[in-house]
């Protein structure tokens, strides 16, 4: 296989969830975008591995730990959107935040 | 160095196994459907849920505490993923790689005894 | 492109018999003292999260913190001593001191070890503004309970009760993990791992204020959603310059991109994205848009952390990747870095003019202080050996110091101005502080004269710096447009002056509340050191120039 067809299919991976990260306004359907973005990444990489055929497989090897720290990022992103829907009842980015001193003086 | 072909005939027992495997699901399923009586009731059409009674639509929420326990799971099945490069190499290392691993799954632990102690892992 | 579709995946394919045997990795845990130090505390403090009864958590967890980040800092002045012999490597006979550890994936050089200092400092100043419990009636900034919803019955109840959140003092450690191995990574694995060890724990943070929940955890997701949408950025990069190189180790990439060896593309492709990612970090302009909200929503002792903390470790690891990395590139990304120095110090100081929030104004503030950074950093100057110029790296160094330090100071004022709704946020209502607490007020100017570069403050003393190693580099358009840049922002600096000292105030005017030790320490240590750094910087300045140039 060439080396040419992961390379295209990652970028248009990378172009599909760099859209959807630009084009969504909900918080959740944004993460996965970005999760698209990362998951281009870890296709290019294992297919730049396999070409340069790496004796100490470091692009495999980042892959797995992409793995890793994409699953802490995506629990700690649904938090702190479930954070914000909870407070808000929304998780749309583009809704204007009304947080007047009064409503932190009756929290208090 | 592997020629090309060979390189894809490796593939070619995955798929092999692939195609074994949706024949005989399909068999057995197939075997069954032709062998069994057929008197469907209203209780037998109900969607299967772990034997609770389907509650609401399809496309119902699940529970925000489900968050919790999924993301417990992934932390554990994502941590794997680094167990099984040190499989390969642990024997070659020895010692050295148990205590290592020990390290690491330790510093999962502490995370654990902390959502433990929390309450979180409780579930009323 | 006709070379990639010629090569082939398979072609090569390894057998397990070329797999080269691993050993048992090396680990110098003596050099590595600090960092695991930080690791060492941080666990502590989930652990006694775990165990230690309520009431006592709040105290212990903030004497964890201290008392980790002062072991730290003492294992830092020794690894200086003992594990920084001078060494040299080929081409060059520039001073470097320092090793590669943990079979090269960090590297501890002068840098390396001068970042640690400063990042263990601003952490031990930010921990005593994150144990600040004097200015909310007995509990501290930070909310207390996340999970309710703000303004609820939830809320009032967890206010009686006194919770508090005590997990931000093991959060903060780990995010200083993150920022001490940032700037130390001698391969961009590492380097990618410590980006998402600092800033992980920076998002959850930046959502924990008390007051104003509502713009705090906005600032949180935004937060969130473009560090996430950067670091992927970040990646992509690091994909394509392996796709170059064939490797993930700075030295390596260094030689593929000195010897040429293949089509520039993918490697400019592949720097431009990884320069996103850390210029993100920096908040250089174009990707400065999360700076002035995130600034302002998070509680202010976390955004005091966040802006010197990741301002060092970023700019640390910027300044490794391009000239330990790239540095045989440099005549493609300096023309591209002295755009985005100018565009940054430009932006920064125009839109500072007209801001009306201390925080706002203090973040764009950051944004123009990353500029005059930038410049140095453009100017590229490594020095030459036997002359005493000073180099961009040490000039950096400085200048984060310096920043650091002023920055610090000012969020910690900005703290204490408050009334019945928490702090004050709208710079008119800051009217006749100079009246209501001349001290005070004395010691913001005294920051603002620091940020504006006033001679005798230790502003002015690394913006010399700055832009005497960006004209050493040859790159005297970013110092004319830094020294115009720096007089624009110098007139809003003296405005908040004039504003606080002459201006009558508003109404009732603001009250400045009486703080525990522990911020006016923090205002004391912070406004001391930019004097001294201003009247005598010599010693600060040597030891900077002293840590010479990058290990590679």
């Amino acid at each position: 296989m060439s080396l040419v067809w992961p390379l295209l299919l990652s970028c248009a991976l990378f172009g599909i969830g760099l859209y959807g990260v630009l084009a969504r306004r909900n918080a959740i359907l944004m993460l996965i975008g970005v999760e698209l973005m990362l998951n281009a990444v870890n296709l290019n990489l294992v297919a730049f591995d396999a070409w340069w055929g790496d004796a100490l497989r470091s692009g495999q090897s980042l892959t797995l730990f992409m793995i890793a720290v994409a699953a802490a990022e995506i629990g700690l992103g649904l938090a702190i959107v479930l954070g914000l829907f909870r407070a808000t009842g929304s998780a749309d980015v583009d809704l204007a935040v009304v947080d007047t001193d009064e409503q932190a003086d009756g929290a208090r | 160095m592997l020629a090309m072909s060979d390189y894809l005939a490796s593939y070619a027992s995955v798929a092999v196994i692939l195609i074994v495997g949706v024949l005989l699901a399909a068999g057995m399923l197939g075997a069954n459907r032709l062998l069994r009586p057929q008197q469907p009731t209203a209780a037998k059409l109900l969607t299967y849920e772990s034997g609770v009674d389907p509650v609401g639509q399809g496309w119902a929420q699940s529970n925000v505490r489900y968050l919790v326990y999924v993301y417990l799971y992934v932390i554990f099945a994502v941590d794997a993923v680094f167990l099984f490069p040190w499989a390969v190499v642990f024997v070659a290392i020895g010692w050295a790689a148990v205590v290592e691993m020990a390290v690491f799954v330790g510093f999962i632990a502490v995370g654990l005894v902390y959502a433990w102690r929390t309450g979180v892992l409780r579930w009323t | 492109m006709t070379a990639l579709t010629g090569a082939v995946l398979a072609q090569n394919a390894l057998s397990a018999a070329d797999l080269p045997q691993i050993g048992a990795p090396a680990i110098e845990y003596g050099t590595l003292s600090p960092v695991l130090a930080i690791t060492a505390t941080a666990l502590i403090g989930v652990l006694v999260e775990a165990g230690a009864p309520r009431r006592a958590r709040f105290g212990l967890q903030s004497a964890v913190a201290i008392v980790g980040i002062l072991a730290a800092l003492a294992a830092t002045v020794w690894v200086s001593i003992h594990d920084l012999g001078k060494v040299s490597f080929e081409g060059t006979d520039l001073l470097a001191r320092g090793k590669t550890v943990a079979e090269g994936a960090l590297v501890v050089d002068g840098p390396t070890v001068f970042l640690w200092g400063l990042l263990l400092v601003f952490a031990l100043v930010s921990m005593l503004m994150f144990a600040e419990r004097g200015l909310e009636g007995g509990l501290s900034g930070f909310t207390g309970q996340a999970a309710v919803a703000p303004g609820g019955a939830g809320e009032r109840e967890a206010t009686m009760a006194g919770i508090e959140h005590t997990e931000i003092f093991p959060l903060a450690m780990f995010a200083l993990l993150g920022m001490m191995v940032f700037p130390a990574s001698n391969d961009l694995l590492t380097m990618f791992v410590a980006l998402e060890v600092l800033s992980l724990p920076l998002y959850l943070l930046c959502g924990l204020a008390r007051r104003r929940r509502l713009l705090s955890q906005e600032a949180a997701v935004k937060y969130f959603l473009l560090g996430a949408f950067s670091s992927a950025f970040f990646l992509y990069g690091i994909a394509l310059v392996y796709g170059y190189s064939g490797s993930f180790t700075l030295a390596a990439i260094d030689t593929a991109v000195s010897n040429q060896i293949a089509g520039q593309n993918l490697l400019l492709a592949g720097m431009a994205l990884i320069s996103v990612g850390l210029l993100f970090k920096v908040s250089a302009v174009p990707f400065q848009a999360w700076t002035p909200d995130v600034y302002q929503g998070a509680p202010t002792a976390v955004t005091a952390f966040m802006a010197a903390g990741t301002k060092v470790a970023a700019f640390g690891a910027l300044l490794r990747v391009f000239f330990v990395g790239f540095g045989g590139a440099q005549w493609d990304w300096r023309p591209l870095m002295m755009i985005v120095a100018v565009l940054t110090m430009v932006v920064g100081a125009v839109v500072l003019i007209r801001q009306t929030d201390v925080k706002r104004m203090l973040a764009y503030s950051a944004i123009a202080h990353s500029g005059f950074i930038l410049t140095a950093f453009a100017g590229a100057y490594e020095g030459s050996a036997g002359t005493a110029t000073i180099t961009s790296v040490s000039a950096v160094m400085f200048y984060l110091a310096v920043y650091g330090f002023s920055t610090i100071g000012a969020f910690a004022i900005a703290t204490l101005v408050r009334d019945g709704g928490g702090e004050v946020g709208h710079l008119a209502r800051w009217a006749g502080l100079g009246r209501e607490s001349p001290v005070l007020a004395g010691v913001f100017a005294l920051f603002m004269l620091s940020f504006a570069g006033i001679p005798l403050t230790a502003g002015f003393m690394g913006k010399w710096t700055v832009f005497s190693a960006a004209w050493s580099g040859y790159a005297w358009p970013l110092v004319v447009a830094g020294v115009l840049t720096s007089a624009v922002a110098a007139y809003f600096y003296v405005r908040v002056i004039v504003l606080m000292f002459f201006a009558d105030p508003e109404g009732d005017g603001p009250t400045v509340a009486v703080p525990s030790v522990m911020t006016s320490a923090v205002i004391a240590v912070t406004a001391a050191v930019t004097i001294v750094l201003g009247i005598v910087p010599g010693p600060v300045l040597d030891l900077a120039q002293n840590a010479g140039t990058f290990v590679r």
